[in-house]
């Protein structure tokens, strides 16, 4: 938990270039210079007679070493290490054997044939000598496999309540171990479930360790069975545990019990736990203490009243003589900050002692929550103090404080100069990506809150490109600049900084400035001739990429025409690029008669979770994007589909919605945290709705949560809207017990009418069940009875056809699209209480994409002018403008403008 | 008073004449590799073994020879992994079970398999007819026909019938092993 703020970064630093011999605290140490091949080498002296147990034990731990640091050792190196390993068990050095136990550990994963030394290991583990027992543990349970686990139970049973507590302990946390792998094929956990009586006979050790590895063990047995976990929460809280460690785990476990129960909104036994958690803060043991009043503060519902004790022992402990008290206090106080601000301010007085601590951690964390609950006055005076001695600490904690910073900025826009400048003083320190990133992505979100800060941030970030060695976060900040630049006051200065790019980056940073320079040529008209005169330089490039964009650009620059340039320069290709590249290809083999239609590309789905992360929450971890798949969810729906002829003939697929739940009260699997579904229906169906050309594909994906049946020839009978006409229904022959099958139903969209395209579909799942037995899923007898289960009812819904497209310039989007097939209507949406609500509810009934940002509504005003964009089935664009305003519900004018009259029609027809 | 100064003599011999030889004994599952090693090591008989997953290694000293012995599994999936314990050791114990006749091809074959490795070439081979207490037990003569010994030219060859039971000609095969240490015992 403290992992990541352990580790200074700039000792790390110096641990990995100790390989270069740098260190400046060690120097070169007796690995530094280590080669994977002589170390290998080496170790063929494993094989000599007699042994020389010092020489084997100097060369094992090289071979540890090298492991450690991520060395890539081939199978091959990797077996022959290991089974000369395995010939030093002719020798009876202690130490020798323990460094064994730690190589076969450490290459049980890169080894062939690894359970060779099982026997070896048995013995020892069994053995007389008590200083191998537990390490022979530890080994024998990496390389065991579920067909060995069987083998070696009754020696771990013994173990696990051996009376020695290193013994047990072994045993405890190497059958936790094994009870978390679960592979094809693995028994691991099967196994381990069957050793809970070993565990809790554990669990009233007298070693303080032992009980609380055996009680680790013993939730994770229990842990998918919620009554059992109960049980054992309710005995262990009554009956004191001795070891605090074990205390803490038993207040997670309770806390993990309120939250669930907080779900389910039975909260009836609630109280026993949180009064167990309570009584915690009065244990003896400071690490019980800081467990407990850091698990109240944290439940996501904790009354005012409960929160006090908690709240004043963190307050005690922020004076306590110990740095790790104080340390723990006050981060926890960080990190709920902002979800209960008054319980926090109530700490202020002793944050602000914090603030000079010699410990430079707690002083950044003491100053950055004082900064994200304080007032606007003491912001100042903070500033100053962090000021003094931002540059001693390491990058995570910079990276906390420009988040306080982040939040503050939003929090109080008026300070957002100072507030900036101090950010971009930050910028030119030195730093890692990470910390960087951190800082120019606060920029830009201020840039974004707060039009008044824009160019002031601009500027900063122009600075800071200047001297910027990070390739990812330069292209980034020339891509804003290109969109926001040109709408500033005065777009002329920007350019020397991106031209400056041109000439001294290197190529990717190079035809980023280029797109760059277009998008100036393309808004500001008094710049365009220098624009141009500086993409024909650019065209001298030798890169190619860089190049082709200079050319690319230049050429539609000189027609001078606003949609020529919208449509190629500002709005740029809105399809998905994997599927374009798979179009592409086809047509390069299907002969290239017919020109190429790029309609016939689905359009590229937008990340709408993008944006999800507020500005306003804020942790201790940046959280870093996730890395975008390299085939999105709709190339894979199109390559399964490429493989069942009936649905391959539909032709390109043009979208598929999100699952839609068809059986009720199935809130399953929203808890990772349980592992089994308790789910309360007999089936669980979701439907996919995949549009087509000329067809709609149902696709139902349904799973048996019945142990004791079997379902065979399930289809799907439903009542369809009228025009459709049901082509087919591929149903499946076999329902097993909790595997997922899908049942695909394909229906003929309605020729011309688009209205006829919306409608409810009613299904009802038909099968034929067998009953079995639960253990097997082998059935009773081949007799079976038809049964039918009725599911809910399925919209076919306007956003079903419509693809989310952004547009980055919408007004010459507009324009470009022009009135012929405008149609204007106005609505009273009178469930509506305020402009936020109707914002949203309009983007999902719709299922367009939100442009320039106005999905968000300014407070405190009344009036919001909304824009979306998206395409419709057939390709055809569609760009709604909604002007709302807020009068006893929301009344609202959409416009909406498409290339195809019936599309408007559609659109003005269904919504209200 | 005398026997005394014999054992410190005997020590003394010992000192200077101490030797070590490594040997590994294969052969398939069930055939009593390791009741062979308890029995020359303890003398104890035990009729209920549990397979051996793996590897057991163990020394045992007999005389002024200490003798290392890698008793290997013989459960199909530790055969393959025998040829890296036969390597460069003095001798190769190959335990048949010579009451086991439905064994028997198996175990010729695995054997010739285990010989043709290069890397094992020379090295003496004693093999060892157990369970001849059985009734039907092949003797030394039906072994050798059975298991095709004649076949192998290139290297030493030695074929006993014993019991671990009844601990029959135990001794010999001792004293095989022993006289294949590096200087033949010492002696």
């Amino acid at each position: 938990m403290y992992a990541s703020f352990r580790k200074d970064k700039k000792d790390e630093e110096e641990g990995g270039s100790g390989m270069g011999g740098t260190g400046a605290g060690g120097g070169s140490h007796a690995f530094a210079h280590l080669e994977k091949t002589s170390v290998l080498q080496e170790a063929r002296l494993f094989n000599a007679t007699p042994v020389n147990p010092r020489k084997c034990t100097h060369i094992l731990a090289k071979i540890l070493y090298l492991l450690q640091q991520g060395e890539s050792v081939s199978p091959t190196e990797a077996t022959e290490t290991f089974f000369a390993i395995t010939k030093l068990f002719q020798c009876p050095d202690p130490v020798l054997r323990r460094m064994v136990y730690l190589g076969i550990k450490g290459l049980s994963n890169l080894s062939d044939d690894v359970i060779i030394v099982t026997s070896s290991l048995t013995k020892d583990m069994t053995g007389k000598e008590d200083a191998y027992r537990a390490a022979a543990i530890r080994a024998l349970c990496t390389i065991t496999d579920a067909t060995m686990l069987q083998a070696i139970e009754r020696y771990m049973k013994q173990a696990l309540v051996e009376r020695s507590p290193a013994i047990a302990s072994a045993a405890l946390v190497s059958a936790w171990h094994m009870g978390q792998h679960r592979g094809p094929g693995s028994t691991g956990p099967d196994v381990v479930k069957r050793w809970v009586n070993e565990a809790q006979e554990a669990v009233s050790s007298d070693s303080i360790m032992v009980q609380y590895h055996a009680l680790g063990l013993l939730y994770h047995i229990r842990r998918a069975d919620r009554l059992a976990v109960t049980k054992l929460v309710s005995k262990l809280t009554r009956s004191s545990l001795k070891s605090p460690y074990a205390v803490c785990l038993l207040i997670r476990i309770a806390c993990q019990l309120i939250e669930e129960d907080a779900d389910e909104a039975a909260g009836s036994s609630t109280s026993i736990y949180f009064d167990f958690v309570e009584s915690c803060i009065r244990h003896k043991s400071e690490m019980v203490i800081y467990e407990a009043a850091h698990a109240i503060v944290n439940m996501r519902r904790t009354t005012n009243r409960e929160l006090v004790p908690a709240i004043s022992v963190l307050q005690l402990f922020c004076s306590s003589p110990k740095a790790t008290l104080r340390f723990a206090a006050v981060r926890t106080l960080n990190q709920v900050s902002m979800t209960h601000p008054a319980a926090v301010t109530a700490c202020n007085l002793d944050l602000e002692n914090l603030i000079t601590d010699s410990n430079r951690s707690i002083a950044t964390l003491a100053i950055t929550t004082l900064l994200k609950t304080g007032a606007e006055s003491s912001v100042d005076r903070l500033m100053k103090q962090i000021a003094s001695f931002v540059s001693e600490i390491s990058d995570e904690f910079k990276v906390v404080v420009v988040q306080a910073i982040k939040s503050l900025c939003l929090k109080f826009p008026r300070k957002h100069g100072i507030l900036m400048n101090f950010l971009s003083g930050m910028l030119r320190d030195e730093g890692g990506l990470e910390y960087k990133t951190s800082i120019a992505d606060t920029i830009i979100t201020i840039i974004e809150e707060n039009p008044e800060a824009k160019e002031n941030g601009l500027a900063h970030l122009c600075e800071f490109i200047e001297d910027c060695e990070h390739t990812t976060l330069a292209v980034r900040i020339l891509h804003l600049l290109g969109a926001e630049g040109p709408r500033t006051s005065n777009p002329n200065r920007y350019i020397r900084y991106i031209y400056n790019r041109v000439i001294l980056e290197n190529a990717t940073v190079r035809a980023a400035a280029v797109s760059a320079l277009a998008r100036f040529g393309a808004l500001c008209d008094d710049l365009l001739p220098n624009v141009l005169v500086l993409l024909s330089r650019c065209q001298m490039d030798n890169d190619d990429e860089v190049r082709d964009r200079a050319t690319y650009f230049k050429v539609i620059l000189e027609q001078q025409q606003q949609n020529l340039n919208s449509q190629f320069i500002l709005n740029g290709l809105q399809v998905s690029l994997s599927s374009l590249e798979k179009a592409l290809h086809n047509y390069t083999l299907s002969g290239c008669d017919a020109p190429f239609d790029i309609k016939s590309v689905p359009a590229a789905p937008i990340d709408v979770s993008e944006k999800k992360a507020k500005a306003g929450e804020m942790g201790m971890t940046s959280k870093k994007a996730d890395a975008k798949p390299t085939a999105t969810r709709h190339d894979m729906f199109v390559e399964k589909f490429a493989a069942i002829p009936q649905i391959a003939q539909c032709g390109p697929l043009f979208r598929s919605s999100q699952p839609v739940e068809l059986t009720a009260c199935s809130n399953l699997n929203l808890d990772p945290l349980r592992v089994i579904p308790e789910s309360e229906t007999e089936y669980v169906v979701q439907c996919i709705k995949h549009v087509f050309p000329n067809h709609v594909v149902l696709q139902f994906d349904c799973t048996n949560t019945l142990n004791d049946q079997l379902l065979e020839k399930v289809t799907v009978d439903m009542e369809i809207p009228d025009g459709f006409e049901l082509v087919e229904i591929l149903a499946c022959n076999k329902l097993e017990y909790n595997v997922k099958d899908t049942i695909y139903a394909i229906l003929a969209s309605p020729e011309d009418e688009l209205s006829e395209w919306i409608g409810t579909v009613s299904p009802t799942l038909k099968f034929v069940v067998k009953d079995c037995d639960p253990n097997t899923g082998e059935p009773d007898s081949d007799e079976g009875y038809p049964d039918e289960y009725v599911l809910e009812d399925l919209e076919l819904s306007v956003s079903d056809y419509v693809q989310r497209a952004m547009k980055a310039n919408f007004p010459a989007a507009w324009e470009e699209l022009g009135p012929t097939n405008e149609l204007e209507d106005t609505y009273v949406l009178s469930s509506m209480k305020t402009l936020d609500e109707a914002v949203k509810s309009i983007i999902q009934f719709l299922g367009m994409q939100p442009c320039e940002r106005s999905d968000k509504v300014p407070e405190g005003k009344s009036s919001h002018t909304l824009v979306l964009a998206g395409v419709f089935r057939g390709g055809h664009d569609i760009l709604v403008r909604a002007k709302l305003a807020l009068s006893e519900g929301v009344t609202m004018q959409l416009t909406v403008r498409s290339e195809n009259p019936d599309v408007s029609e559609l659109i003005t027809a269904t919504v209200g | 008073m005398l026997s005394i100064i014999n054992r410190l003599l005997e020590w003394f011999k010992s000192l200077f004449w101490k030797e070590e030889m490594e040997l590994t004994l294969v052969g398939l599952q069930h055939a009593g590799k390791t009741t062979f090693v308890n029995v020359i090591a303890s003398g104890q008989f035990n009729e209920d073994m549990i397979p051996t997953v793996g590897f057991n290694m163990r020394k045992i000293s007999k005389g002024n020879v200490t003798i290392k012995l890698w008793d290997i599994g013989g459960q199909p999936r530790f055969r393959s992994m025998w040829e890296r314990y036969c390597r460069g050791v003095n001798a190769i114990v190959y335990m048949v079970d010579a009451a086991d006749m439905d064994k028997v091809e198996a175990s010729r074959n695995e054997l010739h398999n285990l010989l043709e490795k290069p890397q094992l070439a020379g090295i003496p081979i004693l093999v060892l007819g157990n369970k001849r207490d059985l009734p039907n037990a092949l003797d030394e003569n039906g072994l050798i026909e059975k298991m095709n010994l004649n076949a192998i030219q290139d290297r030493e060859i030695c074929c006993y019938s014993i019991s671990c039971k009844e601990k029959d000609n135990i001794d010999i095969t001792l004293q095989w092993l022993i006289s294949h240490s590096k200087s033949g015992g010492g002696t």
